[in-house]
């Protein structure tokens, strides 16, 4: 009987990774390949013509079959482009920047045929991509990364911390820096986050990740009259810098069976980049009004039922998106009326999720948001190891400044805000003012609207004053804190308490 | 007499009475121990949908193909990469632990020697040190070395397992006779012959018991690797693993339980083939020790 | 043969042991000496500076006993009552439960059909990777779309789903209950080996004495079988010590969820902010102080059933040593 039991296991487990194995040769050739070109496995996407160059195809045809992919997140083990003798060492969290080296190189094949860039990607699950980061920066030599990637969670430390003496100024290995930001118009707070201690601008991000209400038009018609922006910015108290106007609203959708938010993270975004103080002030810990107000938001949003209490980038966050969450409280089904965020959560992550006319497909809008965010970013820096070497600085000196200061049509930055990325519209905003002048971010997922409009006014808000060395566990912490009062577990003081002996034991003041 | 039969009665009624509930709980246990494998299994031939739907089922879905296609695009999760590590480790690990362990126990059982005592001492005193108390010196060195992704640090410290040299020299005390080794000796073999065409032969049982277990222990090791390998390529399975609960699989819920499958299921196959000696073993062990 | 007689047999020892001396040097020694080292200096910060001995090389000691700033015990304590919190309330139902079924598998009056099975199903959960288990548990207790939400709601026994990953009881008696469940067969299968290791004249003479099940089970079975309780009782608390994978990744290891345990506070100390070594290494040097502790309790319950054998062996080798001497 057993060895019956275990023959069949046997069978399935064989069957199931023979055909795991089929599909993972594909994958493979596609990132073994130096010249990665369309495999079958992918060929089944609509979105490879343009693709075809990025190793991490896969990330796009997701966005559109399941959908989940997100750049953020999806990750690949080591791709490998171009042909030359001259290796790159590349480290970064997506497959987002590998992507734009494919592009790079198809540009300019004479580069391609000359570098050999390994890019080594991997999530940021468990700071496990800082921890590889880390060592292999310290580690130097040969493993040593040449470019690497750090998202705004935690880029400081790479400017302005620990790591910082290992990032490069851009003006060791690009001419006339400053002249070419202003003329690009790079958006401040990315120079700001980017500049190190000593003022040398050493990290620089290709995206302008300002953040704006994203709301579904119909339940907007129906509880508030209207579903342009316009309506609705007066319904929710847009640019009020409180959050009076937005339960009252959340009241009015709660009548007329809506939840308002899907997650307590999607509210957290925004109060932890409306901040205007960082969490730590010279060494010692320091609560921000707007982050304060997080705990009671999180109260309100329980106690009168306003969220469907998703856990962001979960399923039930992505069932929201689709409108089929449930609402926790009486577990029925109950559609969510808005989420939080920048252009890339509209690409990348809604985009997955509301594909069809059913699960929100054109239905949704862009306004600005009760209080002004933004979230999120990839900024680049270049070890300066690297810049010594005058073969790898051609490559790193033409490829960043391409990435991250060409303004002109021919840029990066002019192809990331267009879509000419992709074919399946993912229209991001990026860094450059001179750049989003330039670029029309319209698209039929949310209804024809331009959203780009929203996220430039966006942009005046977001500020770098929010961030500090120590938000990577902070901001988790104070999350769980939310948490914890918001469902009642524990009473307000008892968290901030909490809070403030986690603080002390990562080093702070208190 | 008369009386001494209703009490015999009586025994066999509460006998029934007792072996029902034996069996009630029993039964009760066995579904606990199988029902969250099965859980598993079942839905990794589900939809996401479906298992949005309903989380729990007994019957199979059709959507197994699709996981395993949607599974196997996701380069993150690489089952056959941390099967490969796994078994070159684990695999590696075992052949070292058994054999180095029956050297070890072998020359405590079959030489007097000085620091003997002293040596089988400490031992005992380090059976039972966990990996966690020596991580950190361990991984500093490994780290300025520049020894960290190497499976060579996962793989040498085998050698030095106390536990199974402590195994291993209960058993030989009740299973070699010296004079065998003594006819040997006359027959003008050398110790490490003897050792290698004598008496490993005779310790074959303890080993098979010692080789699965350190096979499995290496196996189901998470916290060394997890410290010590940095690149994907080295991942070991449990890695593999805790990476499904990333943010990439948690929209498809039918591949984290594929996922999951996939790396239970080669040591349930072991395990059913197996059992009767790692059950055996598992006695075996706790008598000896 | 007389020149064979001459060779001096001891150096073989040495030489066996030579591998396991070298490796136990370079793995298990230096590391704890470099461990030993580390806590007294100033390695911290993700690029530890130049090593160097703190001012007050006691520092990182003290800090792990400080008291946090709102009154309550450290974080390194409590990490350690976590650990032991969930280490215990798995270990009593873990042994209780295995007892009971090792009683029941042999009892001699009783004897129950599918031993075979229900053994090789009990220990399943345990040869399973710890990492998928608790992956696995974590999605089965999901929130709020989640099997056993499913299922409790269902049933109607739960009128809306239960977010269990959000509360410290919920969340360590889950830990508990999967350290449980993985281990009550390893224990039961142990402990019916010790079981029927018992003369089995003490129980017929016990039957004709007229003793029930009961008073058998609690003058017999349970004193003979101490010793292996005793072994598996300290063998389970120094795994208990080192407890990481399943907590870990079924709770993220958080505090506030009581599912910090030791090695994960040793674990986040030195690997996340703050990226302090010295302090985990202080850590580290504490419950090794507390597992060679353990240690040397388990090594005297077990010396002296052991020195009795040796002592034995040797009696034997020697008579068989002078017979064989005698015969040449």
């Amino acid at each position: 009987m057993k060895k019956i039991v275990a023959s069949i296991l046997c069978f399935t487990l064989c069957a199931g990774m023979i055909a795991g194995c089929d599909d993972k040769k594909d994958t493979t050739k596609a990132t073994e390949g130096t010249q990665p070109t369309q495999t079958e496995s992918q060929a089944d996407t609509e979105s490879q013509a343009d693709t075809e160059s990025q190793a991490d195809t896969e990330s796009q045809a997701d966005t559109e079959s399941e959908g989940e992919s997100t750049a953020k997140t999806d990750t690949t083990a080591v791709l490998s482009m171009g042909t030359g003798d001259i290796a790159i060492n590349v480290y970064a969290m997506s497959n987002e920047v590998p992507g734009m080296i494919e592009e790079f190189f198809k540009r300019n094949p004479d580069m391609a045929s000359k570098y050999k860039v390994t890019a080594l990607v991997s999530n940021n699950d468990g700071n496990g991509y800082e921890t590889k980061l880390n060592a292999a920066l310290s580690a130097g030599g040969d493993i040593a990364p040449d470019l690497y990637v750090a998202e705004a969670d935690y880029i400081l430390p790479y400017t302005q911390g620990d790591l910082s003496s290992f990032a490069a100024p851009y003006s060791s290995f690009i001419d006339g820096v400053d002249g070419k930001i202003t003329e690009a118009d790079i958006a401040k707070y990315t120079v700001e986050l980017g500049t190190n201690t000593s003022g040398e601008l050493v990290a620089l991000c290709y995206q302008c990740t300002g953040g704006a209400m994203i709301y579904s038009a119909k339940i907007a018609k129906e509880v508030f009259g209207g579903d342009d922006p316009a309506t609705v910015e007066a319904a929710i108290g847009a640019g009020s810098g409180s959050w009076d106007k937005f339960i009252e609203a959340a009241g009015k959708l709660k009548e007329k069976g809506y939840a308002t938010v899907s997650a307590l993270g999607d509210l957290w975004n925004v109060c932890e980049k409306a901040a205007q103080t960082p969490w730590v002030v010279d060494g010692a810990l320091k609560i921000d009004p707007q982050r304060e107000k997080y705990l009671d938001l999180c109260k309100t949003f329980i106690d009168n039922d306003y969220t469907n209490d998703a856990a962001a980038w979960n399923e039930s966050w992505y069932a929201d998106m689709q409108g089929v969450g449930k609402d926790p409280q009486t577990n029925e089904t109950r559609k969510c009326f808005c989420f939080f965020g920048p252009a890339w959560l509209i690409n990348y992550v809604m985009g997955g999720q509301s594909t069809t006319e059913e699960t929100g497909f054109g239905d949704w809008r862009v306004c600005q948001p009760p209080v002004g965010f933004w979230w999120g970013g990839s900024w680049l820096c270049v070890n300066k190891a690297a810049v010594e070497n005058a073969d790898k600085k051609a490559f790193l000196s033409k490829f960043v400044e391409w990435v991250t200061l060409d303004c002109t049509k021919d840029g990066l930055q002019y192809a990331w805000a267009n879509g000419l990325m992709n074919e399946n519209g993912t229209k991001d905003t990026v860094a450059s003012g001179t750049v989003m002048k330039m670029s029309d971010g319209s698209m039929a997922f949310l209804g024809g609207q331009n959203p780009f409009d929203a996220f430039v006014k966006a942009t005046a808000f977001a500020s770098a004053k929010c961030k500090s060395l120590y938000d990577a566990s902070l901001n988790g912490t104070w999350q769980n804190c939310g948490s914890a009062y918001g469902h009642g577990d524990k009473d307000k003081d008892t968290v901030i308490a909490e809070f403030k002996d986690a603080a002390a034991e990562i080093g702070l003041e208190v | 007499m008369a009386s001494n039969q209703v009490a015999l009665h009586s025994k066999t009624k509460s006998d029934i009475a007792f072996k029902t509930t034996i069996y009630i709980v029993c039964t009760i246990l066995a579904i606990l121990s199988l029902f969250p494998f099965v859980v598993m299994l079942v839905n990794a031939t589900r939809s996401t949908a479906q298992i949005q739907a309903h989380a729990v089922s007994l019957i199979p879905g059709s959507s197994l193909s699709k996981n395993i296609k949607i599974l196997s695009t996701k380069k993150t999760f690489q089952p056959l990469v941390g099967m490969k590590n796994s078994l070159i480790i684990s695999a590696s690990t075992t052949i070292l632990t058994v054999y180095f362990a029956s050297l070890t126990a072998y020359a405590i059982f079959a030489y007097d020697w000085k620091l003997k005592k002293a040596f089988f001492g400490l031992i005992m005193g380090i059976m039972m040190l966990p990996g966690t108390v020596t991580m950190i010196g361990f991984y500093r060195a490994c780290y300025q070395f520049h020894l960290t992704d190497n499976k060579l640090m996962l793989i040498l410290p085998a050698i030095a397992a106390p536990m199974t040299v402590f195994f291993m020299k209960q058993y030989l005390e009740g299973a070699l006779s010296m004079d065998i080794v003594e006819s040997a000796r006359i027959d003008g073999a050398g110790e490490f012959r003897t050792f290698n065409s004598i008496v490993l032969p005779i310790m074959k049982p303890a080993m098979a018991t010692q080789a699965i277990f350190a096979f499995v222990g290496s196996w189901n090791n998470y916290f060394m690797p997890r410290i010590l390998m940095n690149k994907q390529k080295n991942y070991t399975m449990p890695i593999m693993v805790a990476l499904l609960n990333g943010d990439i699989y948690k929209t498809e819920f039918g591949c984290i339980y594929l996922g999951l499958s996939m790396t239970a299921l080669p040591l349930i196959i072991i395990y059913l083939f197996l059992s009767k000696y790692i059950v055996s073993g598992v006695a075996l062990g706790s008598v000896k020790g | 043969m007389k020149r064979r007689k001459l060779v001096n047999y001891s150096k073989y020892g040495y030489l066996f042991a030579i591998p396991f001396i070298l490796a136990f040097l370079i793995f298990t020694l230096y590391p704890i000496c470099y461990t030993i080292l580390i806590a007294f200096t100033n390695q911290e910060g993700v690029i530890p500076p130049k090593i160097k001995l703190l001012k007050d090389p006691l520092s990182c000691f003290k800090y792990l006993f400080k008291k946090r700033n709102s009154g309550k015990i450290s974080y390194f304590l409590d990490s350690l009552i976590a650990t032991a919190k969930i280490w215990i309330v798995n270990f009593i139902p873990q042994l209780g439960l295995a007892l009971l079924l090792s009683a029941w598998f042999t009892d001699n009056r009783v004897k129950v059909k599918a031993q075979g099975f229900y053994k090789v199903v009990f220990y399943l959960p345990n040869i399973i990777t710890a990492a998928t288990v608790a992956i696995l548990f974590r999605t089965l207790f999901g929130y709020p779309i989640g099997p056993v939400n499913d299922i409790l709601t269902s049933l109607k026994i739960l009128k809306t789903p239960y977010y269990f990953l959000n509360k410290p009881k919920s969340t360590r008696a889950i830990i508990e209950f999967i350290q449980c469940w993985q281990w009550y067969g390893s224990t039961m299968i142990t402990l019916i080996a010790a079981v029927i290791g018992i003369n089995p004249e003490i129980f017929e003479a016990a039957e004709i004495d007229g003793a029930n099940r009961w008073r058998k089970f609690w003058n017999i079975t349970l004193p003979s079988v101490r010793p292996i309780m005793l072994f598996t009782l300290v063998t389970s608390m120094i795994g208990g010590l080192s407890m990481f994978d399943i907590p870990l990744l079924f709770a993220e290891g958080r505090q506030d969820l009581g599912a910090q345990t030791v090695a994960i506070y040793i674990y986040n100390t030195s690997f996340k902010q703050p990226y302090k070594y010295n302090r985990s290494a202080a850590a580290s040097i504490v419950l090794f102080l507390i597992i060679i502790a353990l240690s040397v309790a388990l090594f005297y319950v077990m010396r002296d059933k052991d020195a009795a054998k040796l002592e034995k062996m040797r009696k034997a080798e020697l008579k068989r040593a002078k017979a064989l001497g005698r015969g040449v």
